[in-house]
């Protein structure tokens, strides 16, 4: 009699637990399915992480290097002003730290280029143009920019387009000596698709969607005004109409007022926001 | 007999539930974090965390929280240091991939950096550059970005300076 007693009270416990996870378990249910439209994501999304997360440190700054080869050619040189070139690298490592990867080691440079532009490479080399900075009041609105960028790096964005290339498959890590040849050539044709993608066409909305929000919470727990990240792209918008579109900020990535109602929408998260730091003094004194 | 049972049940079930949401734990999620004495900049430093470093959190104190380390020492961490989640391992070139811990592999990465940092340009990158013929002013520009570093000290200066987080008054 207290055996079944006893066995009645475990299966009510563990009916009781079943039975809060059931909507869950059905929700997982269809991702297994391969025949589902959430299991074909998620056939998609393991490729994507597995890809990303297979690659090693050194390949990923490789790739970046490369590409921050080319892109010092498309959009213009580092500026020569080397004050400013270390205050930049002081405000992004103080929000990389923050980050969601912050191990890993960040460079920023302030590119001489007349269009509204900021860029990540694979590795963590960031780089932001003359004329973006050129718009902004405060520090915080610096810090959100180059924020954004780090979410890109720690999200391993860049690297996640690159995952079906023919010079990727088989291989885990780039050596100089698989750098000639056939290899050599099918990683040249691997930089140029992902300069079409980071230049050109722009990352999936979702992956922008996803650094704004991580850039507004990095500025968050760094200190600084998580607002600046709604107010540096309302300063963006005033000047669309008038600005460059090829190859900039406005052509590659999601429209303004989309990512502003997505922004106001997650301030909600930050109390005490408009009390964190915007550093317009120093800002002023060093890139004016 | 059935009294008992449901008694030592329950028990069992709330010490579960206990031994679960006894200890709030946190990960340390940020570079350069400090154990301190008080919830103060200005208090003196335990210890320096590791990014990855597991804390119980024993007090919450606003923008402060007091935690305990697996190894026993109580201090002060600020909150925005800190995740409720442990941070994503790198993947190094050597044993990040293949059981290297992810303290280990955040060492590799630091080491790969200040060997990149003398360096300069990798020879992966090099090669390239020879293959496109990309100008010279181009790879000396891209060294010139890779080797500025700054160091935990800077950005401390840098932080208090401009009052920011943990500097906040």
């Amino acid at each position: 009699m207290i055996r079944k007693q006893v066995v009645l009270l475990f299966a009510l416990g563990l009916f009781t637990a079943g039975n809060a996870q059931a909507g869950f378990f059905d929700e997982v249910q269809k991702f297994v399915s391969p025949d589902t439209k959430e299991g074909k994501i998620l056939s998609g999304a393991t490729q994507v992480l597995s890809s990303a997360k297979d690659m090693d440190y050194p390949t990923e700054l490789t790739i970046g290097e490369s590409l921050a080869l080319e892109s010092m050619q498309r959009f213009g040189k580092p500026v020569a002003k080397e004050s400013l070139q270390q205050y930049v690298n002081l405000v992004g490592n103080a929000v990389a730290a923050n980050s969601k990867r912050p191990s890993i080691p960040y460079r920023f440079a302030v590119l001489d280029s007349p269009v509204q532009n900021a860029f990540a490479v694979p590795g963590g080399v960031i780089f932001i143009s003359k004329s973006l900075v050129g718009i902004m009041e405060n520090e915080a609105e610096l810090a959100a920019v180059l924020a954004h960028e780090v979410g890109h790096v720690a999200g391993k964005h860049a690297i996640s387009t690159i995952r079906r290339t023919q010079f990727l498959s088989g291989v885990g890590t780039i050596t100089a000596a698989s750098m000639k040849g056939d290899r050599g050539k099918q990683y040249e044709s691997m930089i140029g698709d992902m300069q079409t993608v980071l230049f050109d066409k722009g990352l999936d909305k979702g992956m922008e969607f996803e650094a704004d929000s991580a850039a507004m919470e990095t500025l968050y727990r760094t200190g600084y005004d998580p607002r600046a990240m709604i107010t540096v792209l309302k300063k963006l918008q005033k000047i669309e109409a008038t600005s460059t579109k090829k190859g900039s900020w406005f052509s590659t990535h999601p429209p303004l007022d989309e990512r502003i109602e997505r922004l106001e929408a997650q301030l909600g998260k930050y109390p005490g926001a408009a009390s964190l730091a915007r550093v317009p003094q120093r800002f002023a004194k060093k890139v004016k | 007999m059935l009294k008992a049972v449901i008694t030592a049940f329950a028990l069992l079930l709330a010490l579960t539930v206990t031994a679960a949401f006894a200890e709030e734990k946190r990960w340390v999620a940020s570079d350069g974090t400090t154990l301190k004495k008080e919830a103060s900049i200005s208090s003196a430093d335990l210890s320096s965390l590791p990014v990855g470093t597991e804390l119980s959190v024993i007090e919450s104190g606003g923008r402060w929280l007091k935690v305990k380390t697996s190894g026993g020492k109580e201090g002060w961490v600020y909150a925005g240091r800190v995740a409720d989640a442990p941070p994503a391992a790198e993947v190094t070139g050597d044993a990040g991939l293949f059981g290297g811990t992810m303290q280990q592999s955040q060492i590799q990465t630091a080491k790969a950096d200040s060997a990149r940092s003398i360096r300069g340009l990798s020879p992966e990158a090099t090669q390239y550059a020879k293959q496109r013929g990309t100008p010279e002013l181009f790879r000396k520009e891209l060294d010139k970005v890779l080797a500025r570093k700054v160091s935990a000290r800077d950005l401390k200066t840098f932080l208090r300076d401009g009052k920011i987080g943990e500097y906040a008054p």
